[in-house]
């Protein structure tokens, strides 16, 4: 019999703990088993502990969602950088509740025209510009309205644009489509013109998409005038053809061109436009040399006199503006 | 030992009861203010994913911001950029409720939420005030509060040569729909 309890203690918890070494029950004392009885007390104890750590660590991990990334179908960001390309409406629309402010301008012809050196009107900087301020708001994220006044003829149109379709990123829907309507009021005083006789229709349908950093929209559209020269027709239709390559996330260069289809004003001549968009995130610069010294579609359709092809075209800027009004 | 004991019946219960349910959306609207002279632009989401468990007093947030718009194509890309979401993709907020939240009230009540906003990748302790009201299909969670975006190193972007006020106004609203707690954080643990 081990006297020492150190090692019949040690016997013992093997016999209870099932190590397989028998020790006689008569080695057990009453100390022993009192010992014991406080050792897998304090076992016990560190077994219940664990398992309250775990459950904390448990419930804490359960605190915390998992996260996960939102799997969105956006609309394609910058089909075009404004909503207007140079003179032509793009299908690029505002934000609901955001105001655009533009200001568009064109200057004379560069290279001085009517037998002038280009220098003798510095570059046509000093024929005057015929500028057109206007203001947009979005409705909602595909509807906004306008207005806007320019200094030829005094014309005040305003209307609205509408996205049937937005491209988006899954290609789900592959083109943008958007409408848009117009009406311009000639206000020029001491002309004689009946109020109905002053007023322009205009109506559009752009449709466009984005390959990777390039866009290509094309524009059927048709405008009525509700007074012309009779030589002219009271009908216009024509087709514009808009591109858009991005150079960066600030810049990309674009263009148009804007053949008029069938009857034609005397004349006239296709607008062409080229453009570099400088977008610095709450403005976008337009830069751009273009034929026609008019704003808005009907107009350029019915008054380019002018040929770009032949040299005769003039500087020109557009600045847009947007402004988020909150909800 | 009674403190030993109290957990386990959570975890071996059958049946869900309340003490199974958590108030949880993964569509709620947050916002941001932000403010330069002459200008104001606001940052609009409706994917903020969170919520609150009463019984566990946990409160838990998180907004991928990639959803973020501020209606600006670019600007938005400016605003990702800055806040380098291809490295830190969420803004998130996990914590606990400071004051007690009446179950049986239908009216709204003020509430405190105190924890750790992490954006950035950058985490500090924040406290922010809002309101919880019981409606019929959940709870309504409104907040509002200022965060200085200097405390999570982002450098304020400018707007041409004006740089953004390092202080933006928060705000998020959600309803959370009551859902058993298993099938929120059970399944979504699983995936």
């Amino acid at each position: 019999m081990n006297r020492n309890p150190v090692m019949r203690l040690s016997a013992a918890t093997q016999v209870i703990n099932g190590e397989g070494i028998q020790a006689p029950e008569q080695f057990v004392t009453q100390e022993i088993r009192a010992r014991l009885k406080y050792k897998n007390h304090q076992h016990m104890k560190v077994i219940i502990l664990a398992v309250m750590v775990l459950l904390m660590v448990y419930g804490a991990a359960d605190a915390q969602l998992p996260r996960e990334r939102v799997e969105t179908d956006d609309p394609v960001d910058n089909v075009f950088r404004a909503t207007t390309n140079i003179g032509i409406s793009t299908v690029r629309n505002l934000s609901a509740h955001t105001l655009n402010s533009t200001v568009l301008h064109t200057f004379g012809i560069i290279h001085g025209g009517d037998g002038r050196r280009g220098i003798d009107s510095f570059f046509g900087l000093d024929d005057g510009a015929n500028t057109r301020i206007g203001l947009a708001y979005g409705i909602t994220d595909k509807l906004s309205v306008n207005i806007g006044r320019m200094t030829f003829n005094k014309i005040v149109d305003f209307g609205g644009k509408y996205n049937v379709f937005r491209q988006t990123t899954s290609n789900s829907m592959p083109i943008e489509l958007a409408v848009k309507t117009s009406v311009g009021i000639n206000t020029t005083p001491g002309t004689g013109f009946d109020f109905s006789e002053r007023l322009t229709y205009f109506g559009s349908v752009m449709i466009a998409r984005k390959f990777d950093g390039f866009s290509l929209q094309l524009t059927p559209m048709m405008a009525h005038f509700s007074r012309t020269a009779e030589v002219n027709p009271e009908e216009l239709y024509g087709l514009g053809f808009l591109v858009n390559y991005e150079l960066n996330d600030r810049f990309a260069i674009s263009g148009e061109y804007l053949p008029v289809i069938g009857d034609r004003n005397v004349a006239t001549h296709d607008a062409v436009a080229v453009a570099l968009n400088i977008d610095t995130g709450g403005h976008v610069f337009q830069l751009f040399f273009t034929s026609s010294q008019w704003h808005n579609e009907p107009f350029i359709m019915a008054n380019n006199r002018d040929r770009f092809w032949k040299g005769d075209f003039r500087f020109g800027f557009n600045i847009h503006r947007v402004f988020g009004t909150g909800r | 030992m009674l403190l030993f004991i109290l957990p386990f019946p959570a975890l071996t219960a059958d049946e869900p009861g309340a003490d199974d349910v958590i108030y949880y959306t993964d569509s709620g609207h947050a916002g941001f203010m932000s403010r330069i002279p002459l200008h104001t632009f606001t940052g609009e989401s409706e994917h903020l994913t969170g919520m609150i468990d009463f019984e566990e007093n946990a409160v838990d947030f998180y907004l991928d911001l990639n959803t973020l718009k501020t209606g600006i194509g670019r600007r938005d890309r400016d605003m990702y950029r800055t806040l380098n979401i291809e490295q830190h993709p969420y803004a998130e907020f996990t914590g606990t409720l400071e004051t007690d939240f009446d179950l049986n009230s239908d009216s709204r009540q003020s509430a405190t939420a105190a924890g750790e906003f992490t954006v950035h990748g950058v985490t500090r302790e924040i406290s922010i005030e809002g309101y919880l009201q019981r409606q019929e299909n959940g709870i309504r969670l409104e907040a509002e509060w200022v965060l200085n975006i200097e405390d999570y190193d982002i450098d304020p972007p400018s707007l041409l040569v004006i740089q953004v006020n390092e202080e933006q106004e928060i705000k998020i609203e959600a309803m959370l729909e009551s859902q058993p707690r298993d099938e929120v954080i059970g399944s979504n643990a699983s995936n």
